[in-house]
């Protein structure tokens, strides 16, 4: 250190200058962001990497599909599937298991923290969103890629939607991926929801691919596991038909119908689950190793239903089966141990581990528009043709043409029909039960049987209680706490 | 080796000061003393011009005075009585200033006249001084001494500065003698010329007697600087004053200079030493003995980017040397600094070598995001946590799960110092890092000397040093009868498990605590450097290997081998210097992936472990023998590398462009395998399968500065500017091979069927900074300490990566003021000193503000999808720690006490966490900052003193105690979050909600617990009845330790002690006492119920899953009783060492010789129920107690 003498002095002026300079070069480096820019990570992917290539923007809707299947307690599939949870909530399945939740949905009372299905929907419903704001601003994809995923994702967000909507009753209606927006949405109304359903499917309808994709979305390719243009058509027959548009349910159901280069009924009922099945309009491949379907997995008895079967089939759903009906020969199994006899559903029969993969999971098939058509034609008087529809069906199931001749009868009829057509699928009798009004009147008989008494409130499954904790404008099903 | 330096020294000046004595000017008479004195003295005045002409013969200064007045106008203040005293005087000058006239006139009086503007004050007999002063300061001293004869004092601030109290007793003594008694025990010398008196140093006569040195020729000086023991003090700096000649004493203390004059003044200056002062007055050898500077006020202090000392800081700093450090045996730096500094919270969380720390400066500041320190060695910053691992249990867990510590992979004997930062002051320049605190590790550096070879090795061993009082054979099986007894339940029934009973020898005992922890661990330490240099080039190179192993059965151990070197060389105009140092370390640990401590609760009468035939005895699967845990072999091996290097140039010695440059590269592998007799025979296994795990850190860092100082007033302003570029790169991956059909082959990956990829990381982190220092001090009394800083962190999103920091420090050493050396004369130095700032804390993941896509586990249509993992919150930003802090510091009788309490209160905002949102979003929550508010505040205290030093013993103390305590102030919204279920506003973030015990129901034989109605019960519900607040922050903590040395024989003993409450081991086991898988149990659980009416401090016995007395245990876990007083005071450290007297080390060659015995954890009071009330824990090894001997060669 010297004293501020006048060399110093000088000196001290000379590299002020100096100084002031590399203060300005490394503040300007500083704010130079280029020095706090790092690459995208490698291990997982961000976002603008995802969308910027075909391929890898493709894949996030695989691993939706791939999500969907995956795992053995998904929505789809497995021990807590709407298959299994629903039929339990309605008269489909008796349980056998101590778990508390299948307990819960078996018995009616399904409280807030042990609900299902929504924390899933709405994840899929924010890919979808995800995948639907990226096409918007990613130049580097394809258009005709483009198109197929547009596609995939509406029809993906309607889908989560329906079910939704069919659970819950009113839900939120997300379409963005902005966070701070959705955390306070409150419930929309039937109407919005349907609309956006709709809306949703009619645009998947023209932008899909009318045959089945790879997983590139370009090349075409045997296996039924991603949505095409007929998904979202026979999706839309069947949204139509919920909302009681019979005209456009009879449309649309018609459209699927009429494609029969691609979709039949095929007469042996031993071949409706097998993998690319003519009768599949969508199936879920299943992905996890050693594993045939989650549903074979668990409905199929061997040994007395337990914790790890936890279901038979009930005796409402056995009984309803007429006894010449193939279908309880072909989709119904029956193991006895002593005296007692239990029923499962053999739908799916590959039940064993490492097996060849060689059945899929059925989302959509022909069966169902049929019925959808029968209903929609029977619902405007068109009794004729309802019959047909209706007859189709019976027929391969190698039962007679229905007695049921005028609208009354026949929506009777159909409702009988789908039950039996239906059963342990997707939750079809607990949504059919309750779309049709006729949920109290079945539900009153069925429950004592469950051991409860049936309350109407129960037609809706409780909102998860931390969703009413983290969203204080969303109102809580009556009935729950 | 002689070296000459033509120019300015690159060495620091002496506090700052030119070369040269510096005048102290003589204040100015005040005012008010003149006219008071006025009225009894005689006034005159005439006269204009300045100068005179006198030609007075045998006149009265009467006469003199009124004719200096008449020609130059100046005023005559003097007593006309003390005037008429004296007889005539003759004075002939002509045309002289007036001073010199009247200097003239007044030569052959006793009188001396004082100028004060155009005043002269002429008084007698100033000579004579009376002073009675006690424990005075120097400087006190010299003003007083002014004050009465008005002699004017010049010295060299740095020269009496640390002599600074003076005890003396005069009453009129003459001014040369008075000055003589009180300078010369201070070895300060005086000369007085005219009116004015120059200190300073005393010359060193022995000089005269070194004859065996030639005569240096004229102009030439030769010497040699030496300390009091007679060492010779290499890399001295020798100036000429007044000169620009200069040079480095070498290795032997000597030096030459050439072309130096007779009467010049030489000066001598070391950092770690007083100033020496030494006019040649014609001698050519001068020898110098420089006294090591007495205070630790003056010790240098590392802070960011630079160097400070204790008195001149203004922020709060910890130092804790290499002499503390090398007392420990121990392999971790960290635990070196355990009950050392205040504020700081070091938990060992196991014994077993490698095993993690946690650490906490100041509390608890974050409550979701990272809370460790800031590591920094040699300027490049080091990891806080590894990398995700395999997880070897005796390795403890860090907060991202990870296992282990990184500071295991730096030697403790490579370190100079390890300075703890705390307070804003000393941590906002390191910015957005800066919140939690900052722990810099300086490690040793090459000297000026001749080659120094060290040898330092030790051997030793630990062991475990508290056990718990088990059952033995009898006692457990009276237990598991009662509990059958209890339940109802026969011992043959299938609800009964009880192989304990029915297969195995009823009458067997082992005791398992002894076979499992029982053994020793044994420690092999061996160190070796070769250090010196001269002014061109300085260099250390060491190498180093340590070997301890485990107490376990068996023979497995961790073996560190490492190498540290540090190269300085300088230009020969000392304006360049470059160094280059490097730390790198191999460890290779296989001490193995269990730690077998709890298996010490094996039941007594459990079976042998090996078969007859040698064999692993499984006994019919009753039992999973715990000897093959060791079976699975665990193989972490780590290579480290901490380097560093540093260009520096000086343009103006005041002037220094400075680039440090950093890399450091740590890879870990693991191998972990379980060969096919790890199972047991009845699991049918036939294959082996192996874990492998390849991690590596990697990060480099550049940070140029620029220092510039400048005298502005009084004062220095010290500057400093620069920036910083620093990248981190981590890749890792973990590896799970199966179905290795032969053993033999489980460390090759290739000889797997199948491999499965468990996870992998890749991240990059990029950072950069501009931070700027202005630090101001005036005469080291007033300082002031600006920082700031300007952060860019990649964990941000755009827009949010820049952030500002900075903070204020202000510091007044009182002890400066003349005021209060007058009153507080013992008070040798005083500091108040406050800061305020803002640091911030960006420990969140990397790529946390994108959203991001992971692929699925299997493919779908032959591809693999991919999910979303995360919701996109580009909006979070740092966490922000306002720091406030308060201090005052003094030192007494000459520094032998020294004391500093602060106080201090840390507001950490902005709190980042992981927000729930509504799963409609997508995602359950979404990180984002939280108004959440955690403030930390506490009391700091540390008292140093010196309680005995003469020249045979001294003897040290040293004191530190913090208080603090940690609360959440605020958090909108708590109720509605996650969060709710284990925060609670005005309570500290780690406080657990527990039920109350009540006691044993005398009836039932059960525990109750008291709900939330107040009604007592077996079964309470949570949350409602969980009333009870358990903190478990200490409530207060530190250190105690006592330094002796007697002539060669050294002896340091250190305490920590720790007031608090921790979980106890009453329900540390699952289950409860009485079931077969509770094991054994402490002799404690005797105390049961057993019958109606029994007063019992314990249940009764149960052995049933859904039994009363099961579940009462389970809530009993999460009661009241379940934490108990974990208070310790612990002797830490002994460390007993025997030099060799120099004559001795001379006669062997040796430049010293040093035995020693140092022990860890020797001690431990305390009312814990448990193994050890610092880990608190049953399942963990405790930290060992670890005896040493060791033998430290200098060549």
């Amino acid at each position: 250190m010297v004293r501020a003498n006048k060399k110093n002095i000088l000196a001290f002026f000379y590299f002020k200058n100096v100084i002031i300079y590399s203060v300005v070069t490394i503040l300007l480096n500083v704010s130079c962001k280029k020095l706090v820019e790092i690459d995208p990570p490698v291990t997982v992917l961000s976002s603008d990497v995802v969308f910027s290539n075909n391929a890898s923007a493709a894949a996030v809707l695989t691993g939706v599909y791939d999500n969907m299947i995956y795992g053995s307690s998904k929505f789809s599939s497995g021990y807590y599937s709407l298959s299994l949870l629903a039929g339990l909530s309605a008269d489909e399945f008796k349980k056998y298991s101590t778990d508390p939740t299948q307990e819960q949905f078996f018995v009616n009372a399904v409280s807030s923290n042990r609900v299902r299905f929504w924390v899933e929907l709405y994840n899929y419903i924010y890919t979808a969103n995800a995948v639907l704001e990226a096409m918007v601003a990613s130049p580097n994809i394809s258009a005709e890629v483009k198109q197929q995923l547009i596609g995939e994702a509406k029809f993906v967000r309607a889908f989560c939607y329906f079910y939704l909507f069919n659970l819950f009753g009113d839900v939120p209606l997300i379409t963005t991926t902005d966070y701070k927006v959705n955390a306070l949405a409150s419930r929309a109304s039937a109407d919005q929801v349907y609309s956006q359903v709709i809306a949703d499917l009619k645009s998947a309808k023209e932008l899909l691919n009318s045959q089945y994709v790879a997983a590139d979305v370009i090349t075409t390719t045997s296996d039924r596991v991603r949505p095409n243009k007929w998904a979202a058509t026979a999706l839309l027959a069947r949204v139509f038909l919920y909302s009681k548009d019979w005209a456009n349910a009879e449309n649309e159901a018609t459209a699927v119908i009429n494609n029969t280069s691609m979709y039949n009924l095929d007469t042996n009922l031993n071949n409706v689950f097998v993998k690319n099945s003519i009768e599949a309009i969508w199936q879920l491949q299943p992905v996890q190793v050693g594993y045939n379907t989650y549903d074979a997995y668990y409905f199929v008895l061997t040994s007395t239903p337990n914790n790890a079967k936890p279901v038979a089939l009930s005796t409402f759903l056995v009984n309803a089966f007429d006894s010449a009906d193939n279908r309880k020969k072909d989709w119904v199994g029956t193991i006895t141990f002593g005296t007692q006899t239990y029923y499962y559903s053999n739908k799916y029969k590959i039940s064993a581990l490492n097996q060849p993969v060689s059945e899929y999971l059925m989302v959509l098939r022909l069966a169902e528009q049929h019925l959808i058509r029968a209903e929609a034609r029977a619902q405007q008087n068109k009794t004729s043709s309802s019959q047909d529809d209706l007859n189709i069906i019976r027929a391969r199931a190698g039962l007679p043409n229905t007695s049921a001749n005028d609208k009354t009868s026949l929506l009777t009829a159909i409702l009988h029909e789908r039950q039996v057509e239906l059963f342990s699928e997707w939750g079809h009798r607990w949504l059919d039960l309750k779309r049709t009004g006729t949920v109290d009147a079945v539900m009153s008989i069925v429950c004592p049987q469950k051991g409860g008494t049936w309350s109407p409130n129960w037609a809706l499954y409780p909102i998860p209680l931390g969703e009413i904790q983290n969203d204080p404008n969303l109102i809580q099903n009556p009935g729950y706490q | 080796m002689n070296l000459t330096v033509n120019g300015v020294s690159n060495l620091p000046s002496p506090q700052g000061e030119g070369p040269g004595v510096r005048l102290k000017l003589l204040r100015i008479m005040k005012l008010t003393l003149i006219l008071l004195t006025a009225a009894a003295l005689q006034v005159s005045a005439s006269g204009y011009s300045q100068n005179v002409t006198l030609n007075l013969k045998d006149v009265t200064l009467d006469k003199v005075f009124k004719e200096i007045r008449r020609q130059t106008g100046y005023l005559f203040l003097y007593k006309n009585e003390e005037v008429k005293k004296i007889g005539k005087v003759s004075v002939n000058v002509k045309d002289v200033p007036v001073e010199e006239a009247i200097q003239e006139s007044l030569a052959s009086t006793p009188f001396h006249f004082k100028m004060v503007d155009k005043t002269i004050v002429v008084t007698a007999e100033p000579q004579n001084v009376t002073l009675s002063a006690e424990g005075m300061s120097l400087s006190s001293v010299f003003l007083e001494i002014k004050r009465q004869t008005g002699y004017v004092f010049w010295y060299d601030k740095n020269l009496i500065d640390n002599h600074s109290s003076v005890t003396v007793e005069f009453d009129r003594r003459p001014l040369e003698k008075a000055l003589y008694s009180i300078l010369s025990p201070l070895n300060l010398d005086f000369a007085i010329e005219k009116k004015v008196i120059v200190i300073k140093s005393k010359p060193v006569v022995s000089a005269m007697a070194d004859t065996t040195k030639p005569k240096a020729p004229p102009g030439e000086i030769k010497g040699r600087v030496v300390n009091s023991k007679g060492e010779p003090i290499a890399g001295a700096t020798v100036t000429v004053q007044g000169t620009r000649k200069s040079t480095i004493t070498d290795a032997n203390g000597e030096f030459s200079l050439a072309g130096v004059d007779d009467d010049a003044v030489i000066q001598i200056t070391h950092v770690q030493y007083e100033i020496e002062n030494i006019t040649l007055n014609g001698k050519g050898i001068v020898n110098a003995t420089l006294q090591i500077k007495v205070s630790s006020l003056d010790e240098l202090q590392v802070i960011a980017y630079g160097t400070t000392t204790k008195r001149l800081n203004t922020g709060n700093v910890s130092t804790v040397k290499a002499e503390e450090i090398e007392k420990q045996p121990v392999s971790n730096p960290l635990a070196t600094l355990q009950g050392r500094v205040p504020g700081m919270i070091i938990t060992q969380q196991t014994g077993m070598p490698g095993g993690s720390f946690s650490v906490q400066i100041r509390g608890q500041n974050s409550i979701a995001s990272g809370n460790d320190p800031l590591y920094v060695i040699d300027g490049v910053p080091y990891p806080s946590q590894l990398l995700p691992n395999l997880g070897g249990v005796p390795w403890g867990t860090s907060a991202n799960g990870s296992s282990g510590s990184p500071l295991s992979y730096i030697n403790p004997s490579d370190i100079e110092s390890i300075d703890v930062l705390k307070d804003a002051d000393a941590t906002a320049i390191y910015g957005s890092r800066g919140a939690n605190g900052v722990v810099l590790i300086t490690t040793k550096k090459g000297k000026i000397g001749k080659a120094n070879v060290t040898v330092n090795m030790y051997t030793g061993f630990g062991k475990v040093s508290r056990k718990t009082d088990l059952l033995n054979t009898r006692q457990y099986l009276d237990m598991r009868y009662e509990a059958l007894s209890n339940d109802g339940v026969d011992i043959n029934s299938p609800s009964s498990w009880s192989p304990d009973l029915t297969d195995w020898d009823t009458s067997a005992y082992t005791n398992w605590q002894k076979t499992m922890i029982g053994g020793t661990s044994h420690y092999y330490d061996a160190q070796i450097s070769v250090s010196g240099g001269t002014t061109i080039v300085q260099y250390l190179l060491g190498g180093g290997y340590h070997k301890e192993t485990d107490i376990f059965p068996g023979n497995y151990s961790d073996q560190k081998t490492s190498v540290h070197f540090n190269i300085t060389t300088n230009s020969s105009n000392q304006k360049f210097k470059a160094m280059l140092s490097g730390n790198y370390i191999v460890d290779n640990n296989k001490i193995g992936y269990y730690d077998l401590t709890n298996q010490s609760f094996l039941p007594p009468n459990a079976p042998d472990i090996y078969n007859p035939d040698g064999s692993l005895n499984w006994a019919n699967d009753t039992w999973s023998n715990p000897l093959a845990l060791l079976i699975s072999k665990y193989n972490p091996t780590t290579n480290n590398l901490v380097s560093n290097a540093l260009l520096s140039y000086k343009i103006l010695p005041t002037l220094e462009f400075k680039t440090s440059l950093g890399y450091n590269n740590m890879q870990v592998n693991e191998i972990r395998t379980f060969p096919i007799s790890f199972f047991p025979p009845s699991y049918n296994i036939t294959t082996g399968s192996s874990d492998f795990t390849r991690n590596n850190i990697s990060s480099w860092i550049i940070e140029p500065q620029v220092n510039y100082q400048l005298i502005i007033g009084k004062g220095k302003l010290t500057t400093l500017l620069g920036g910083t570029i620093q990248k981190i790169h981590t890749v890792g991956e973990i590896l799970n091979a199966n179905g290795f059909t032969n053993d033999a082959f489980l460390e090759n990956i290739r000889a797997a069927s199948k491999i499965v990829v468990q996870s992998t990381t890749n991240t990059q982190y990029k950072y950069n900074g501009a931070f700027s220092r202005l630090n101001y001090n005036w005469q080291d009394k007033y300082l002031i300490n600006i920082t700031g800083r300007r952060d860019g962190s990649s964990r941000f999103g755009p827009g949010k990566q820049f952030a500002n920091f900075g903070a204020i420090g202000v510091g007044w050493v009182f002890s400066q003021e003349n005021f209060i050396h007058k009153s507080f004369p013992f008070l040798s130095f005083g500091k108040l000193r406050a800061s305020y700032g803002s640091a911030g804390n960006d420990l969140i993941g990397d790529y946390q503000y994108i959203t991001t896509y992971s692929s699925t586990a299997f493919p779908y249509q032959g591809v693999q999808g991919l999910y979303p993992n995360n919701l996109f919150n580009p909006d979070y930003s740092w966490e922000v720690n306002k720091k406030l802090e308060l201090a005052i510091e003094g030192g007494l009788f000459k520094d032998r006490i020294y004391f500093a309490a602060s106080y201090y209160r840390n507001r950490s905002s902005n709190q980042l966490v992981g927000y729930p949102v509504s799963r409609i979003t997508g995602f359950g929550s979404v990180v984002s900052n939280l108004p959440a508010l955690v403030q930390n505040k506490g009391f700091e205290f540390l008292i140093n003193t010196t309680n005995i030093k003469s020249k045979s013993i001294t003897w040290t103390s040293s004191v530190n105690l913090t208080i603090f305590s940690n609360k959440l102030v605020e958090f909108s919204n708590l109720s509605n979050t996650g969060y709710a279920r284990y925060l609670i506003i005005d309570q500290p973030l780690n406080i657990i909600k527990v039920y109350h015990l009540l006691g044993v129901n005398d009836t039932t034989g059960v525990y109750q617990f008291v709900d939330s109605k107040g009604t007592p019960t077996y079964n309470p519900s949570y949350p409602d009845d969980a009333t009870v607040l358990i903190n478990t922050n200490p409530k207060f903590y530190g250190g105690f330790q006592n330094n002796f040395q007697f002539k060669g024989f050294e002896l340091s003993v250190f305490f920590q002690f720790v007031k608090q409450i921790g979980r106890n081991y009453l329900f540390s086991n699952s289950y409860a006492p009485g079931f077969y898988f509770a094991q054994n149990q402490s002799a404690i659980v005797l105390n049961r119920w057993q019958k109606p009416g029994d007063l019992a401090s314990i249940q009764q016995y149960t052995q049933s899953f859904g039994s009363p007395a099961s579940i009462a245990y389970e809530y009993a876990q999460n009661s009241d009783y379940a934490f108990s007083d974990a208070s310790f005071i612990r002797l830490k450290n002994v460390s007993f060492s025997y030099r060799l007297s120099d004559t001795w080390a001379k006669k062997w060659h040796l430049q010293n010789f040093r035995i020693y015995f140092q022990g860890q954890n020797l001690l431990t009071i305390t009312n814990y129920k448990g193994m050890d009330p610092e880990n608190q824990s049953t399942q963990s090894l405790p930290p060992l107690r670890v005896f040493t001997f060791g033998i430290q060669i200098t060549l």
